[in-house]
């Protein structure tokens, strides 16, 4: 993957095939730390095996696949970066999941962040009955959007995540 | 997001109108509807741009008859990325290896007249 917002897409599809109807996503970019950091949670259905074998690129549930790619390149590219991926329970459901991402921002092999902004319009306005809660942070800029609270026109809910989540992104100092 | 002052029935009916509009994009019962496969080869192949150059496509054009919805992956890895229209009738067409352009002449064509690209269908 060419920016870390597709392994976002990735694991919101995820929490999505897995039934959600609330999904968490949180980026912070903490530049005095130098990490940046992702976490993804929801009230779906659950992990159907063992965390350490979720991370396993030879291991899927999907009818079909032989591949289960999506959470071990996220890890690897965590893990390129001198960070991580752990996998656990979220709070949002009774067997609900939460997988922490942390990298290191400055790192010359983290992946550029990408569209963020735009990735997480186009989740919002094709899953018009998910409630996200999406919260980003990049210094002294926060935004907190809970798509439920943002109306019933999920186009519109899609283009305010987009300004406001963008917004929030252009506090930074450093190359995202 | 922006607001709008309403001082007229008019301007109530217009916003009415725009918002129906816009949800009449993303609501399941629409004559057309347009599935994005959106699994980790997907992404990777360039569905998320898909998925953009489609909302924006739509939008410009106006339409209301058509819903858009993601999906995961259909087996179909290297013709990533995909998607499928489904038409009034129930007929699916599956396209693949698509790009932004190909997106804006499957909207123009298919979507806005009608008639499918048949270049850029699946073969099967």
């Amino acid at each position: 993957m060419r920016e870390l917002s597709l392994h976002i897409l990735d694991l919101l599809e995820n929490a999505q095939r897995a039934r959600a109807s609330v999904i968490a996503v949180t980026v912070e970019i903490d530049e005095a730390a130098d990490r940046l950091r992702v976490v993804i949670e929801d009230n779906g259905t659950g992990l159907k095996v063992a965390p350490e074998d979720a991370t396993n690129p030879f291991y899927t549930t999907k009818a079909g696949k032989r591949t289960g790619l999506g959470l071990s390149l996220f890890r690897a590219a965590a893990e390129q970066t001198g960070g991580g991926l752990t996998i656990g329970k979220s709070g949002l459901g009774p067997v609900g999941v939460r997988v922490a991402v942390e990298l290191g921002l400055s790192h010359v092999d983290r992946s550029p962040l990408g569209d963020l902004a735009g990735t997480l319009a186009g989740v919002v306005c094709t899953n018009p009955e998910i409630d996200y809660v999406i919260a980003v942070r990049c210094g002294m800029q926060e935004c907190r959007v809970r798509t439920s609270e943002l109306g019933a026109d999920a186009f519109r809910t899609a283009q305010a995540v987009q300004e406001l989540v963008g917004r929030a992104l252009g506090a930074a100092a450093v190359p995202l | 997001m922006t607001t709008r002052k309403i001082t007229s029935l008019a301007d109530l009916a217009d916003v009415q109108a725009d918002a129906r509009k816009a949800i009449d994009l993303r609501s399941g019962t629409k004559d057309l509807r347009i599935t994005v496969h959106m699994g980790t080869c997907g992404i990777a192949a360039g569905a998320r741009d898909v998925l953009t150059a489609l909302m924006a496509e739509l939008g410009r054009a106006g339409t209301t008859n058509v819903s858009l919805q993601q999906t995961g992956c259909a087996g179909l890895c290297d013709q990533e990325p995909m998607l499928t229209l489904t038409d009034p009738g129930g007929r699916s067409f599956r396209y693949g290896r698509l790009t932004k352009h190909k997106v804006g002449e499957i909207v123009r064509d298919h979507v806005l007249r009608g008639q499918p690209v048949n270049e850029y269908l699946i073969k099967a």
